[in-house]
């Protein structure tokens, strides 16, 4: 049988409100915890990817952090928040050709200082402003959640997208979340609580809207066949796909309809010999609720315009058809960009999920970034391609 | 409304020479522009070059400041010691009717009164200080 490539490890930091600990010694942390996972030593890592937040550290200087000696494999990447799917993808390529044969991919960020609320942690503020880009912020395009508020009122208006919809991916979340010890918010909300939750850019209330973490994530990917020698169930790269549509900013623009996701998604499916009626369960990107409603439309887990029925249907929850964002996502569970779903794929598909056990057959995670503008996929299982 | 100061970059200017006489400029690719003069090839006013062939050498040009809403978002600011909350600062992407979408920022329009495809034309905005700048009102 022809080898594949499999995640032997995972690495997690405490993540949140954490202090006192340096992005790149954060990320260094993840590695170890991640290659300990897996049975290995840290010795026998002969790759690492490292991505960042908007920090723009941690680098490359991780490995010298970890004193890894030898790898044949490493580079900082960034694809914004498809990084860790485009990470995990490099890695399998990587080790399938030759190239490497353990590879860890970490995120790490710490943008939450102490006394200080999530939303400040990226406010932009100034006096004076210059040129016509500084114009546009003056006059208030100050934070991406005004982007994404464009994006979601458009899909609103040409299809009847509604808030109430919207809320009912924050509920389904926070429900996940409220099974998961790790998730920051734990305590359940009601379709009320989000509808009556602050403005943060309409239509985008603050219960639509991701948390903000400190921390990092780490994965170790190695041969499906070594993997099966090591110290925890592998899980099983099928198949990855990225997107990148550029939308231009002129007439005939799908911004805010639809995405990378469209492109990504059938790539990464058709690597893996499924169709989106194969996957039992998703874990997609939710910076925003919106961002989960528009990528399970390109993903075909349902028509275009039907992200919002969908999603109100339940389909979404602990008993619905289609589990997702079964450790509360970014919205409720913690923001580690794109290893936020890698991470909670990996924990279902070694049936760890605990309270919060969803069927993890075959597990579809989403990364997504900029403003709806970089997308990545990868197919999951725990199962053996093939076998 | 107070937006703070408007300062030149080097790179945008031929846009605050226009709105300095109420006119909206954007850029245009002039070999797009010449081989196929009824596609006059406008772009943002921030393009660095013309997706299509590459040049990096653009044109301002004159548009003729008529849009369309394309989507828009309400920024509701936050109550001010004195209990009084600012009114809501309604910001959007409009279409230009030569067909580059700008960032926006409406005035003398309600939140109700917003939908897709709504009429609109630039009006110009000279402060005391710093750079003039466009807002969008209903045509």
């Amino acid at each position: 049988m022809r080898d594949g490539a499999a995640i032997a490890g995972l690495g997690m930091t405490e993540l949140g409100r954490v202090y006192g600990r340096s992005p790149r010694r954060l990320a260094a942390d993840a590695v170890r915890a991640a290659v300990a996972d897996a049975g290995l030593g840290l010795g026998e890592l002969d790759g690492l990817l490292v991505s960042h937040g908007l920090g723009g550290s941690p680098g490359i200087e991780v490995a010298d952090t970890l004193g890894l000696r030898d790898l044949r494999l490493l580079t900082q990447m960034n694809s914004f928040g498809a990084t860790a799917g485009a990470m995990l993808s490099y890695a399998a390529m990587s080790v399938l050709s030759g190239a490497a044969t353990t590879v860890a991919c970490v995120f790490a960020d710490a943008p939450l200082k102490p006394k200080q609320s999530a939303g400040s942690a990226y406010h932009r503020d100034a006096a004076e402003w210059y040129g016509f880009g500084g114009m546009t912020a003056a006059l208030g395009l100050r934070s991406v959640n005004a982007f994404y508020a464009l994006a979601a009122q458009r899909h609103m208006a040409r299809y009847g997208t509604t808030s109430e919809q919207l809320g009912a991916i924050a509920v389904s979340t926070r429900d996940w979340a409220s099974r998961n010890p790790l998730a920051q918010m734990r305590d359940p909300i009601t379709l009320q609580d989000h509808q009556d939750s602050r403005w943060v850019a309409e239509p985008l209330h603050l219960l639509d809207c991701c948390l903000v973490s400190n921390g990092a994530i780490a994965v170790v990917v190695t041969s499906a066949d070594r993997a099966a020698d090591l110290a925890r169930p592998p899980v099983h790269l099928w198949g990855w796909g990225q997107g990148h549509p550029g939308h231009r900013k002129e007439r005939g623009s799908a911004f805010g309809l639809t995405t990378g996701a469209a492109t990504s998604g059938p790539i990464a499916m058709k690597m893996a010999g499924i169709t989106p009626a194969d996957v039992t369960q998703a874990q997609l990107y939710d910076c925003y609720t919106y961002t989960v409603l528009v990528s399970l439309e390109d993903y075909g887990f349902c028509g275009k315009g039907e992200g919002g029925a969908f999603a109100a249907s339940g389909a979404l929850g602990p008993d619905g058809a289609l589990p997702t964002n079964t450790g509360g996502g970014q919205l409720s569970g913690y923001y580690m960009w794109g290893m936020t779903p890698v991470s909670e794929a990996v924990i279902q598909a070694r049936g760890d999920g605990g309270d919060r056990q969803a069927p993890s057959d075959m597990i579809l995670v989403s990364g997504n970034g900029g403003i709806l503008d970089h997308h990545a996929t990868l197919v999951l299982s725990p199962h053996r391609k093939g076998a | 409304m107070d937006i703070g100061i408007l300062r030149r970059d080097g790179r945008t200017d031929g846009f605050f020479d226009a709105a300095a006489r109420d006119r909206l400029a954007v850029r245009r690719c002039p070999s797009c522009t010449a081989a196929a003069p009824d596609a006059a090839a406008f772009l943002p006013p921030d393009a660095t070059s013309c997706p299509d062939c590459g040049t990096e050498d653009l044109d301002w040009a004159d548009v003729s400041g008529e849009a369309t809403l394309v989507t828009w978002t309400i920024l509701h600011g936050r109550p001010a010691e004195d209990g009084t909350t600012p009114p809501p600062a309604l910001i959007a992407l409009v279409e230009l009717a030569e067909g580059p979408w700008l960032y926006a920022r409406l005035d003398d329009l309600a939140p109700s009164d917003l939908r897709e495809g709504l009429a609109l034309r630039a009006r110009f905005v000279h402060p005391p200080e710093g750079e003039a700048y466009p807002l969008f009102i209903p045509a």
